[in-house]
């Protein structure tokens, strides 16, 4: 898949997965390279944008193991965003679809 | 590559980044490297998987260039209100001020005439009524008496005309004034809200 393309969905996907709970950026990596194949590097700089932005806010917490880990948390502004977002793909998604399915039908 | 050189070469390719969010930016991936290595992943396993640490650390600097551009602009916006509030500064100096200050100067004039013939109706009655007692300091002028006292009524009548109606003026000329105040406010306010 282009990868263009691919970073442009992959903020979705975070603001998508962060709208369920708040994750450390390990864990909120995997759960999005588990479906996506791509350079997991490419989200913190995502997840540093987002933040700066307002979307997200972070804070340290200890994990069992020990060392402390930064946790990612939604704000309001950052729901707002992932409606927006959504309802965007989901009309850019049914577009896509309703072109292919004339082209096959024709 | 090993957690070592993924991260020298990142912080490398981070040159030129400011310092607190370079660190920032590495805390990231430390504790990413040491999550892995807490779920059994080898280093360069966890390495190649977060991809090449110099294009990521273009990203960053692509992000950083951003805000500085951003932060430009805004500077720029302030400096725009300052120039906006100045120039109007300037046709205050040059155009308002002059205009307030003749009709301020007008209205003192008007005031002193109003007050002047209040004065005046004022000091005939007095003059009428303190003649016979000091003749030596005041004559009539060969004036009738009864001529002297409806004179004072009228110049003292037309005087507290002139001072009711300069009270009025006066009220109006700082209303308008006070208004254009505040017009100037909104204006410099407009342009810091834009800012």
């Amino acid at each position: 898949m282009n990868v263009q393309f691919k970073k442009g969905v992959l903020e979705l996907c975070v603001l998508v997965v962060l709208c369920r709970r708040d994750y450390y950026g390990y864990e909120l990596v995997h759960t999005i390279s588990e479906n996506i194949d791509i350079a997991e590097g490419t989200i913190y700089p995502l997840l540093r944008r987002l933040t700066k932005e307002e979307y997200f806010t972070t804070y340290l917490r200890e994990s069992e193991e020990g060392p402390s880990r930064k946790y990612y948390q939604i704000t309001e502004k950052g729901q707002t965003y992932k409606e927006d977002l959504l309802l965007e793909w989901t009309h850019f998604v049914s577009s896509v679809n309703n072109i292919i399915q004339k082209e096959e039908v024709a | 590559m090993n957690k070592e050189q993924f991260l020298n070469q990142l912080k490398r390719s981070l040159s030129g980044v400011p310092e607190t969010e370079k660190k920032d930016i590495l805390y990231d991936y430390e504790e990413h490297f040491r999550s892995g290595m807490e779920n059994g992943q080898k280093e360069e396993e966890i390495a190649r998987s977060l991809g090449n640490p110099r294009v990521l650390g273009k990203s960053y600097h692509i992000e950083s260039l951003l805000d500085e551009s951003r932060g430009g602009r805004r500077a720029a916006n302030v400096l725009r209100a300052l120039f906006a509030s100045l120039s109007l500064g300037f046709f205050n100096v040059i155009i308002t001020v002059p205009v307030f200050a003749g009709l301020l100067a007008g209205l003192i004039g008007l005031w002193a005439g109003a007050v002047s013939l209040a004065v005046t109706g004022v000091a005939v009655i007095l003059a009428v009524i303190l003649q016979p007692l000091l003749p030596a300091f005041i004559t009539l002028g060969g004036l009738s008496i009864p001529f002297l006292i409806f004179a004072s009524i009228g110049i003292s009548a037309l005087g507290l005309l002139s001072l009711i109606g300069m009270w009025k003026l006066s009220q109006w000329f700082f209303k308008i004034a006070g208004k254009y105040v505040q017009f100037n406010l909104r204006i410099i306010k407009k342009q810091e809200a834009r800012a």
